[in-house]
């Protein structure tokens, strides 16, 4: 495996697939922490509760960019051995299942390096921020566990697009369309069970922190955050359809015709 | 020559999985902006607006301009297969008009896409029963220009996926672009950027309103753009070692 490892580092070398990861990373940090609400009340409201604001809006965030990016990486990474015929070749030299679990593996590295980066900057962001609450360490290592186990199954999903279809179109349409959907669940929480079916709403089904008391007269005067409890069900569940979705995908890609 | 062109291009994407996309996108924020409206009706008192609001709310900012930068990426794609640059640019066709063609050509999925987004609006809104009558005028106006600005921010892709030949960078650029959109819009500036004058042209963020600068500048600006992406990708086309 060491090997096959090593064979996607060199053939991804100079390709700035990990370059185009930092890209998607960047903008999503710009994208996050640009301030736009500069009004008095909602300053003072974030400096109050600053870490558990972030709890509560970052989900969003997550679900925009980290399954594009699963995408974008996933694509690129399978691109190579379709556009280059290469298939035939390697799956001659090593196992095909090997070399699905070692792409795998080495998109996945990169995808979740992503997020920890994206984790770390949220707290390097703010610590400068200078937030009057204590630094909640277990809610934020939680949230963390929380962005990495969604983002992998997206990224198993779309490895397995990108293995099994030569075209790319086919993986990023299914990936936006997938997105879209998480995206708006997030917005429907009165339908649960698209929350719990869809892989891409999980970043919003697994969200902890919630915001009450907010209406356009009163603004923050009443506003609060608070804990909403784990969700370790749904957890179960979409460790479960991670699992369901690699066996599914390797086992089509080692019986399909290359 | 040019719609010989326009028709070879289709011909070449017949029963790819394009169509499917374009299908089935729209569907899914008629449906869950629907449903998102029918939750918090209360606050959305505009009926019609606010429900154009709500299908387009994502739309404009993430979706469109990635399946806009998919479509441009698949165009270029398939010439980038087998070498069929080689074959294509041997031919006794001006490059100007192989750029104009597959313009047209996305132009043309665009412009569909509008209609349909549109179609799906209207269905939507007789479906959950609205009784203020339909702005006719101002849907066909939104997907008109929104379908003008979509081929500002198609010419760029083009442009881009000429230069970088892969086909998730660009998309990764159209969603950057997108974002960027948003950004323009919120200080105003949404009708000078080529990423987000397709949302301007949809007035997705205030459907009540005209725009304050008017129509005919933006008619302007998008044609200008139009003009130079294209100038740019065919002397891409003359000049690079395809």
């Amino acid at each position: 495996m060491r090997k096959l490892l090593k064979c996607e580092y060199l053939k991804t070398n100079r390709r700035h697939i990990i370059l185009t990861a930092l890209f998607v990373t960047l903008i999503a940090c710009v994208w996050a922490f640009y301030d736009s609400n500069k009004a008095e009340d909602a300053a003072e409201f974030m400096l109050q509760n600053g870490w558990h604001v972030i709890l509560y809006q970052f989900p969003l965030i997550n679900s925009i960019f980290f399954p594009l990016l699963s995408v974008i990486i996933a694509s690129r990474l399978c691109d190579l051995e379709h556009k280059g015929s290469c298939l035939k070749l390697i799956c001659t030299l090593t196992p095909r299942g090997r070399l699905y679990d070692a792409k795998l593996l080495y998109g996945m590295f990169i995808t979740q390096s992503c997020v920890i980066l994206f984790w770390a900057a949220t707290i390097v962001y703010g610590m400068l921020c200078g937030f009057r609450e204590s630094f909640p360490i277990t809610l934020y290592l939680l949230y963390l566990l929380f962005t990495l186990v969604p983002t992998a199954a997206v990224y198993c999903f779309q490895h397995a697009l990108s293995m099994n279809f030569k075209n790319p179109a086919v993986p990023f349409f299914t990936g936006i369309l997938g997105e879209f959907v998480g995206l708006f669940a997030m917005f429907l929480p009165q339908y649960p069970l698209l929350r719990r079916v869809v892989i891409w709403a999980y970043y919003g089904t697994l969200q902890f922190m919630g915001l009450y008391g907010y209406t356009k007269e009163t603004r923050y005067t009443y506003t609060y955050l608070e804990h909403m409890g784990y969700d370790w069900a749904a957890f179960g569940i979409l460790i479960a359809l991670t699992i369901g979705i690699y066996l599914i995908g390797k086992t089509i890609f080692c019986r399909k015709e290359l | 020559m040019i719609l010989k062109l326009i028709k070879t291009e289709t011909k070449k994407l017949k029963r790819t999985p394009i169509w499917l996309a374009f299908g089935f996108m729209p569907i899914i924020p008629a449906l869950l902006g629907t449903l998102n409206y029918l939750g918090n009706i209360e606050i959305l008192e505009s009926e019609w607006y606010s429900l154009w609001t709500q299908h387009t709310l994502f739309t404009d900012y993430f979706f469109l301009p990635i399946m806009v930068g998919i479509y441009c990426s698949y165009i270029m794609r398939l010439e980038e297969n087998c070498h069929n640059w080689n074959k294509l640019l041997s031919m006794p066709i001006s490059k100007h008009k192989i750029f104009i063609a597959k313009l047209a050509c996305v132009g043309l999925m665009i412009l569909l896409s509008e209609i349909w987004i549109g179609l799906l609006f209207i269905l939507s809104g007789k479906l959950i029963g609205m009784n203020a009558p339909l702005p006719l005028r101002e849907l066909i106006i939104w997907c008109l220009f929104g379908t003008l600005g979509g081929i500002v921010m198609a010419s760029l892709q083009l442009t881009i996926s000429l230069f970088i030949r892969s086909f998730a960078l660009p998309v990764a650029i159209a969603l950057c672009g997108g974002l960027s959109g948003l950004v323009f819009l919120a200080k105003d500036m949404g009708h000078i950027w080529p990423y987000s004058l397709m949302a301007y042209g949809m007035n997705s963020n205030s459907p009540q309103e005209l725009n304050e600068t008017g129509y005919v500048p933006f008619v302007i600006t998008c044609i200008l753009y139009i003009a130079v992406f294209t100038l740019l990708g065919s002397n891409i086309l003359n000049r690079k070692d395809m």
